[in-house]
């Protein structure tokens, strides 16, 4: 049925995502990928890497070895995780609150683990630190749905629950400062931990966390295209084919999962979840969720070189990863802001 | 099935054990490191009080004691796997406190670096029990046995020279926030040892590591005789203590009995140890 | 047509809709009117299939709650205006219905481009929609839904926002979708405008609908200026057309 004929020209008008960008930045995350793993204190040979790699004749042996295979690159496949789960999270959460400023933890998620990672370092008796992950992962969790459980409101006004997350953040916060002071002991590790480390990321870690970020990975992928429809109002949506309240749950519960993972495996790393989308959008001019795998490769991208950096620049101490995606991250956020206001003019 | 006589089962199990014993010695008898790698400032310190200075290569951005070990950029809290590596190290002294330490130490391990974990001791007996596993482990035992005995026969005299009849209250303040260290930690036992008496000591439940936070009204009230300033190297001194509001009317500022702590010493629980404890006989001697 | 039979929509504690039985007839342009609070935009939301409601709203003979089968383009008042997204870009979300989501075929790129010519959005496809003005947006909402091909548009207040000549050229470009077969059904504010456009008007009041019948039939009857509480006027110009304003003097 057709309102208007076709006038059969070419149409003038740009593609709405061009897939040649997603493949350069999957093509970036390979390479940065490779230099991640070859810099560090201990310099090894880059074709020996490579011939280690592939598993041809020629390679590493013994502790250089074990270096390559059992710390870089364990430590270089967490930092893309992370840093995709984050990224990808915090775009969802851009698109869901219809908020250029939502970040992956505004739903209480960071204040919950750090009150669960708190827990686990405080607790009299038994040595919960191997658990700490656990305990990080489900209070991230938990903190989410008590958010929801107190809005209430979220399919009327998805601000409402934006407002409770910031409440229950500042609960949970005030616990853990609580706990902290009777136990002066854990004051050091939690204040690393929330600065976000990748540091002796070995493979028993990447193997659990892998599983649930590429879960949640794959859902929000799958339904990136349908999100758009968020962005206009409900009514708008539902005429398009879409049904809001399920995709919005849908993709809150799939982006805290990658969150509440993502944090429980290295701490709480900032501004790779505000960051990275915007980047892309700018960059790109596209709004389009389709760009969303596009987002998680280059969060893993961002996130792999802010680790080699946290590695290398003050080598040999370690800086704390969320300190470099917090130089890089604040500046780029005040231009973001200056951005909107010209925007909305 | 044929009958085998006991008697020679028995002799060839011997041979076997004593072969497997010879071919694999004990642990006392393994190779003694010779490129150790110390990331803990005590430890440096006990190291080269026993002898085996000459087998340190490389001590932690915080070892500054004694000043000829080869300090380095590597942190002692924030170990970097990668970095330690470079030195080639066969034994490190990692702290127990460090941050992950045990993925540290099993990282480490997986490179085939022997890693000896270190605790924080939490009274004196535990930390002659360190020093002879430090000696043990760099083969110097009997350097180990004799510091031991050395720090025994010091700390003895320092006890029995600040000993008095009389009962002396003390406060041991950390920062003018008035934290403080209660009894149960390890700077709290070489104080009883004296039987000092903590102020500190009545709010030991409000931090499990011992280290609570107290209110300046209760510190006056409990009119210390002495106080201990660990953060005199921040500026803390009689002058500052007099000037708080209601602290010149306390005993030990009104009797000019405020100790500033050097630095570092009443944090390491090496040898200087002993030097702690004669610095507070002598400070206890000062007390009319 | 659209049968809608004993419609009661309640929403919290308060009762929107009460008891509406009426039909709209396919293909035609139908409004609703009547004052604030009458109901107009709950019901236009019920037609969508998007508000629950008790009764029965049949489609073709297929109810519409949920439905997601039809093809129902949705012009809201105040629409929700996506930031950073190119007019381009926004436009052609409306083929998501037809092209199912983030595959845009080349044959709808040419149908945007040529519905952006008609709207006179062709030149400004690069900005971002954040930065059209009212007149522009509205015609950008309308361009949506001509994309999207519908059987039935639904336009709440379409022209309330806009001077005079937007007014006129955005409901000539709605009143193309006629030659398609298109329903229209919308509701107005100003009801001069409404006589202008729509073969059917149905009256609101309260929750209730007072009348349901052709435009000239309605606009000369009682129960229009019972719905407006007796505070307008309907005169009729030489031409045939009927103007309606409301009376300066509110004591009636």
């Amino acid at each position: 049925m057709k309102i208007l004929k076709s006038k059969g020209h070419e149409s003038v008008l740009a593609p709405i995502w061009n897939w040649k960008i997603t493949a350069f930045a999957a093509a970036l995350l390979f390479f940065v990928g490779i230099l991640a793993i070859s810099f560090g204190p201990v310099s090894l040979g880059f074709t020996e890497i490579i011939k280690t790699l592939f598993g041809l004749p020629g390679g590493l042996t013994g502790q250089d070895r074990t270096l390559l295979i059992d710390l870089r690159l364990p430590r270089a496949l967490l930092a893309a995780l992370v840093g995709a789960a984050l990224a990808t999270s915090g775009a969802v959460y851009q698109t869901v609150f219809r908020n250029p400023l939502a970040d992956p933890y505004l739903l209480g998620a960071a204040a919950g683990a750090g009150l669960g990672a708190t827990i686990a370092l405080t607790s009299a008796g038994a040595n919960l630190y191997s658990l700490l992950p656990i305990f990080a992962f489900f209070g991230a969790i938990l903190a989410v749905l008590v958010s929801f459980f107190i809005s209430g409101k979220f399919f009327a006004e998805p601000n409402s629950l934006l407002l409770s997350g910031i409440a229950v953040g500042s609960f949970a916060t005030a616990v853990q400062t609580y706990l902290q002071q009777r136990n002066s002991s854990s004051l050091r590790p939690v204040y690393s931990w929330i600065l976000g480390e990748l540091t002796v990321a070995n493979w028993q870690v990447v193997t659990w966390s892998s599983i649930y970020i590429l879960i949640a990975l794959i859902i929000l992928i799958t339904v990136s295209k349908q999100l758009d429809g968020l962005m206009l109002t409900d009514e708008e949506a539902y005429s398009l084919g879409i049904n809001p309240n399920k995709l919005r749950v849908i993709a809150v519960v799939a982006a805290t999962l990658a969150t509440a993972t993502a944090v429980s495996a290295s701490g709480l790393i900032g501004f790779v979840g505000i960051v990275v989308p915007h980047l892309v959008r700018g960059i790109t001019h596209r709004v389009t969720n389709r760009g969303l795998l596009t987002i998680a490769l280059v969060g893993a991208s961002f996130l792999v070189l802010a680790d080699l950096g946290a590695r290398t620049l003050l080598s040999p101490a370690e800086l704390p990863i969320g300190v470099i995606t917090a130089f890089v991250g604040a500046p780029f956020f005040l231009v973001v802001l200056r951005k909107k206001r010209l925007v909305n003019q | 099935m044929f009958k085998v006589k006991p008697a020679l089962i028995k002799v060839v199990v011997a041979t076997l054990a004593f072969s497997f014993l010879a071919l694999n010695p004990t642990q006392a008898a393994t190779a003694i490191p010779k490129r150790i790698i110390s990331l803990s400032p005590s430890a440096t310190e006990i190291l080269y009080a026993i002898g085996a200075g000459n087998q340190v290569i490389a001590v932690d951005d915080l070892s500054n004691y004694p000043s000829t070990a080869p300090i380095t950029k590597l942190s002692a809290f924030s170990p970097n796997v990668e970095a330690i590596m470079n030195y080639k190290p066969d034994l490190i002294i990692l702290n127990a406190d460090a941050t992950k330490a045990l993925e540290v130490k099993a990282a480490l391990e997986k490179l085939k670096i022997k890693v000896f974990l270190e605790r924080a001791p939490l009274d004196l007996k535990q930390a002659y029990l360190e020093i002879t596993a430090l000696g043990r482990a760099t083969g110097k035992i009997s350097g180990a046995q004799s510091v031991i005995s050395d720090m025994k026969i010091k700390i003895s005299a320092a006890i029995k020279k600040g000993k008095t009849s009389k009962k002396i209250t003390f406060f041991h303040e950390l920062d003018n926030t008035l934290y403080s260290a209660t009894s149960d930690t390890f700077i709290g036992k070489v104080y009883q040892d004296f039987k000092l008496v903590n102020v500190a000591d009545k709010a030991a439940t409000a931090d499990s590591a011992g280290y609570p936070q107290l209110q300046s009204e209760y510190v006056i009230k409990s009119n210390p005789k002495i106080v201990f300033l660990a953060d005199a190297q921040y500026g803390e001194s009689l002058e500052t203590l007099s000037k708080r509001a209601g602290w010149s009317g306390i005993a030990a500022v009104k009797n000019k009995n405020v100790v500033s702590l050097p630095e570092d010493i009443p944090s390491r629980w090496g040898p200087r140890l002993v030097d702690f404890y004669e610095f507070i006989a002598s400070s206890i001697a000062k007390v009319k | 047509m659209i049968k809608i039979e004993d419609l009661n929509v309640r929403i919290g504690q308060r009762n929107i809709l009460t008891n509406i039985n009426i039909e709209i007839e396919d293909g035609k342009w139908t409004c609703l009117v009547g004052p604030n609070g009458a109901g107009k935009t709950t019901l236009l939301k019920s037609l969508l299939g998007s508000q629950a409601y008790s009764g029965s709203i049949a489609d073709s003979g297929v109810e519409v709650f949920k439905n997601h089968d039809r093809n129902v383009a949705f012009v809201p008042q105040h629409p929700q205006i996506p930031i950073g997204m190119s007019v381009s870009e926004y436009v052609m979300l409306g083929r998501s219905k037809r092209d199912g989501w983030g595959n845009e075929s080349n044959k709808s790129r040419n149908l945007v481009a040529d519905i952006l010519q008609v709207t006179g959005l062709f030149g400004m496809q690069s900005q971002f929609v954040s930065q059209l003005s009212g007149g522009e947006m509205q015609r950008a909402l309308i361009a949506r839904a001509l994309v999207q091909e519908p059987t039935l548009i639904l336009l709440d207040e379409p022209t309330s926002a806009l001077d005079l000549h937007h007014q006129i050229a955005v409901l000539n470009n709605i009143e193309l979708l006629k030659e398609s077969g298109v329903t229209i059904i919308s509701t107005m504010h100003d009801i001069t405008l409404a006589a202008m456009y729509a073969e059917k008007i149905v009256v609101m009041h309260q929750g209730k609908v007072l009348l349901n019948g052709t435009s000239d039939f309605v606009i000369h009857s009682p129960e229009l200026k019972t719905a407006f509480e007796n505070r307008i006027n309907v005169f009729t110009l030489d031409s045939g057309r009927p103007v309606i304003v409301a009376k300066k003097d509110l004591s009636n």
